[in-house]
């Protein structure tokens, strides 16, 4: 059986888009606490408003057109002990040949079309900087890539199948942009494929475990004196209030997906306002048009394998939250650029970055939160030019692509 | 009497609209079911087959109609009650009285995801008459925002109005002295309304759940010192057995205690989110009860049509913790220790299974009991043995016989 690209598009059955109507048509809300506003959850004026927008305006053929413009196929990857997960990808060449090969990761809730704005970007062709090959896959579970249906699907297992989808590409050698989980499976990356395959990568939410005396005692010594040290404890304060107030689906997602997956696949208005909230809390000030969203969630809720599937990555990456998302992982030398986006919800002192790899590039931003690539494309495709571009600290790390024509 | 003065009691019968009928059965038709991992048992949640047999017997034998007619065999009513700050408040509650004029009035106070039927099995047993035990007038209420009770409108609903309300309630029933049973939620109220009304009115409390702090040096010097001697095999492996739950089993608890709106809309939209997101507590939480599908769909459906909706339930996460402000045990803050006797059951499958010298930091512990079988719903699992440990402390000789003046129970 040989393995190849076959062209995709997003095509939503009539039976999918009917279901949907029919259930936007019999929703049951809830109450609501009087001036509750967002301090209980999404608030209800919201998501009545956003539901009669899904049930009267929102059109998804128009949507799906948009989407059905950007190069997409899918294709069999054979992960070990798992057989061939069929993986659906955004595929963009740029016209320059010896362009960066780049591979755009998305995390939760994100998925593949987070690349959308950022895509042009990267692949245009200039004389002041340099151009990329993008490769924008949806992660397995998500999106319209099949999810696998075996146990134990872990942080290995996904860097495996990421690289694998590069090699089938015919990238030998490659870079890495990834936020969220794209960050949290950037770091299984490198330590599984760093230098060899893996030449350098990108994070914009540079985020590792804490330091602790043995790993990184300056790091840990600095951590002790932080009730004497203003700024690393308005830091640390600004993550441990998301600790707090904001990781409720974390817990819920790492211990029991299952159950919250009969909700997310049976309400659209129960995977609305779950995904809403995270889009609303997260980016900074990012104008939201209703019919962003409605897309947004749209993709989730005709998603290949169910919304249910896609938030058992978090079972998988914390085994069942017996430990932290970077289990078995430890810092590599990998080249790393990082760059900080103020309303980026989790946050860890900039120094920490030096926890994750090699920091050798970094970047620092006065506008943008957690979905740089979707708020501040221009922010981020600038951090990436300046990364990879000459003079930068990481161009050329790939032999015979160094961007330009 | 209290200036809360409440209105006067209506009977309350259960008739659930016709229209509101059909739109379960028709979401349930409608109904969306994941995929699931294969081989996943309970390990990632509740299991597909469970649900895809528990929502195909809802959608076409479960027959409602007949829960509430036996449903509506339980005396039931419901009474206004004022809470400063708050308004006025419809309650619902069963009131069984005993035969037995001296029966000791007694407040069932359920908890999430619990109701006010949890007191079903128990109530035959409480107020019988009988030389050999003590009897009971038992009085099991609706908490605000579950089942046919009114929900409060406004934020800030926590210990001290639960327990304005519930002494309020039963106050307005007569009962200036009253004693109390309650377990998960109604084990925390208990501690708050011993701490607001203990002596004057609460004579004396039980709980089968006994969630507490830890015992300090200063709060409770003879069970912090216990506390450090070497633990016996029991209290090893439920201190095992609770950090594997605070870590495996409480996501729930924080994404109800921190945005209790945003799960609300899957719960109040769909009854398979609904059913999944109860039933795995009835599966989870119990000591190998042998629950019928009528039984779980029965209590599942209070949920489904209850007054204020069944998102308005999960805010007293919200509300008792101030929003997961610092942790879980924040929910007893207020509820200063008091002298009122109290009387605590432990159950092998209970969640956090806390040593027994940490009861001490609740009250003044009186009784203990320690159970073989059973698990957090005990009063619909094990009611044999959870009337057995009211008798035994109420009842002659026992430590809190006579707690009620007047009221001791026997003819």
């Amino acid at each position: 059986m040989s393995n190849w690209a076959r062209p995709f598009t997003v095509d939503v059955s009539d039976a999918d888009l009917e279901l949907l109507r029919k259930k936007l048509e019999l929703v049951r809300f809830p109450d609501e606490l009087q001036g509750a506003d967002w301090e209980y959850g999404v608030p209800l004026e919201d998501i009545k408003r956003l539901t009669s927008h899904w049930r009267h305006s929102f059109d998804w053929r128009k949507a799906e057109a948009e989407i059905n413009k950007f190069p997409q196929f899918t294709t069999d990857i054979e992960v070990d002990d798992y057989g061939a997960l069929n993986v659906h990808y955004v595929h963009q060449k740029s016209t320059v040949e010896n362009a960066v090969p780049l591979l755009f990761v998305h995390g939760w809730p994100g998925h593949f079309l987070e690349v959308r704005k950022i895509l042009p970007l990267l692949t245009a062709a200039s004389a002041e900087h340099p151009s990329f090959h993008v490769v924008a896959p949806s992660l397995p579970g998500f999106g319209f890539s099949e999810a696998p249906s075996k146990p134990g699907f872990a942080g290995y297992r996904y860097a495996e199948l990421l690289h694998k989808l590069m090699l089938f590409l015919g990238y030998e050698e490659y870079v890495y942009q990834g936020g969220d989980l794209g960050h949290v499976l950037g770091v299984y990356v490198a330590n599984a494929y760093g230098h060899k395959h893996l030449k350098a990568w990108h994070s914009n939410m540079p985020f590792y475990r804490p330091p602790s005396l043995l790993s990184n005692p300056l790091l840990f010594l600095e951590l002790l004196t932080m009730p004497f040290n203003k700024t690393l404890s308005e830091q640390l304060s600004a993550a441990t209030r998301f600790r707090k107030k904001g990781m409720g689906y974390y817990q819920v997602q790492a211990t029991t997906p299952q159950t919250l997956g009969y909700s997310l696949a049976d309400s659209p208005i129960g995977l609305l306002a779950w995904i809403y909230e995270k889009l609303y809390k997260a980016v900074d000030h990012y104008p939201w048009t209703d019919d962003e969203v409605l897309e947004w969630i749209s993709v989730y809720w005709f998603s290949r394998p169910g919304p249910a599937a896609n938030v058992r990555i978090y079972y998988e990456l914390t085994g069942g939250n017996a430990h932290d998302l970077f289990e078995g992982t430890r810092w590599t030398s990998v080249p790393l650029g990082v760059s900080f986006f103020p309303g980026e919800p989790v946050r860890l002192p900039k120094s920490w970055a030096h926890l994750i790899g090699n920091v050798v590039f970094q970047s620092e931003h006065d506008a943008g939160g957690h979905f740089a690539a979707f708020e501040q494309p221009e922010k981020l495709a600038s951090d990436l030019r300046k990364m990879f571009g000459r003079g930068g600290p990481a161009y050329r790390v790939i032999s015979g692509k160094d961007g330009y024509a | 009497m209290s200036s809360n003065t409440t209105h006067s009691e209506h009977t309350f019968k259960l008739s659930i609209p016709d229209a509101d009928l059909d739109l379960l059965r028709t979401k349930l038709a409608l109904a969306r079911f994941p995929d699931e991992i294969d081989g996943a048992g309970w390990d990632y949640g509740v299991p597909l087959a469970d649900m895809k047999r528990l929502v195909a017997h809802w959608r076409d034998a479960f027959d409602w109609r007949a829960v509430e007619a036996a449903v509506n065999q339980l005396p039931m009513f419901t009474r206004d009650i004022v809470i400063e700050g708050f308004g006025t408040l419809n309650l619902h509650y069963v009131h069984q009285k005993s035969e037995v004029k001296n029966a000791i009035p007694l407040l069932f106070v359920h908890g999430w995801p619990g109701h006010f039927l949890e007191v079903r099995k128990l109530l035959p047993l409480l107020t019988a008459g009988s030389a050999d035990h003590p009897s009971f007038h038992v009085v099991a209420v609706g908490l605000p925002g579950f089942g046919f009770s009114e929900a409060p409108k406004k934020p800030g609903f926590a210990g001290r109005q639960y327990a304005e309300v519930l002494n309020t309630l039963m106050l307005s029933l007569g009962y200036d002295e009253y004693v109390y049973q309650g377990g998960d939620w109604g084990h925390i109220l208990g501690a708050h309304v011993a701490a607001q009304c203990g002596h004057k009115h609460l004579k004396a409390w039980h709980s089968n759940t006994p969630l507490s702090v830890k015992p300090t040096l200063f709060s409770e010097p003879l069970a912090f010192v216990r506390s450090l001697l070497p633990q016996g095999r029991w209290t090893r492996e439920g201190l095992e057995a609770s950090a594997q739950f605070a870590r495996k089993g409480c996501g729930y608890l924080i994404e109800q205690a921190t945005k209790p709106q945003t799960v609300g809309y899957s719960l109040a939209d769909s009854p398979v989110g609904l059913l999944a997101w109860i039933y795995e507590k009835l599966a989870l939480w119990t000591d190998k009860y042998p629950w019928t599908d009528d039984e779980v769909l029965e209590w599942v459906s209070i949920y489904w049509f209850s007054r204020a909706g069944p998102a308005a339930s999960v805010r007293i996460y919200y509300e008792m913790t101030g929003g997961y402000s610092k942790d879980a045990m924040h929910m007893l803050k207020d509820a200063k220790w008091t002298s009122v006797p109290l009387g605590l059951s432990y159950f092998p499958a209970e969640l956090f299974r806390l040593p027994k010298s940490w009861g001490h930091t609740l009250g003044k512990v009186v009784f203990q009991s320690v159970h073989e079988k059973g698990g957090h719903f005990s009063a619909h699992e094990q009611p044999d043995a959870l009337a057995g440990d009211l008798w035994k402390m109420f009842g002659k000789g026992g430590p809190a016989y006579g707690a009620v003046s007047g009221k001791n129970g026997y003819a």
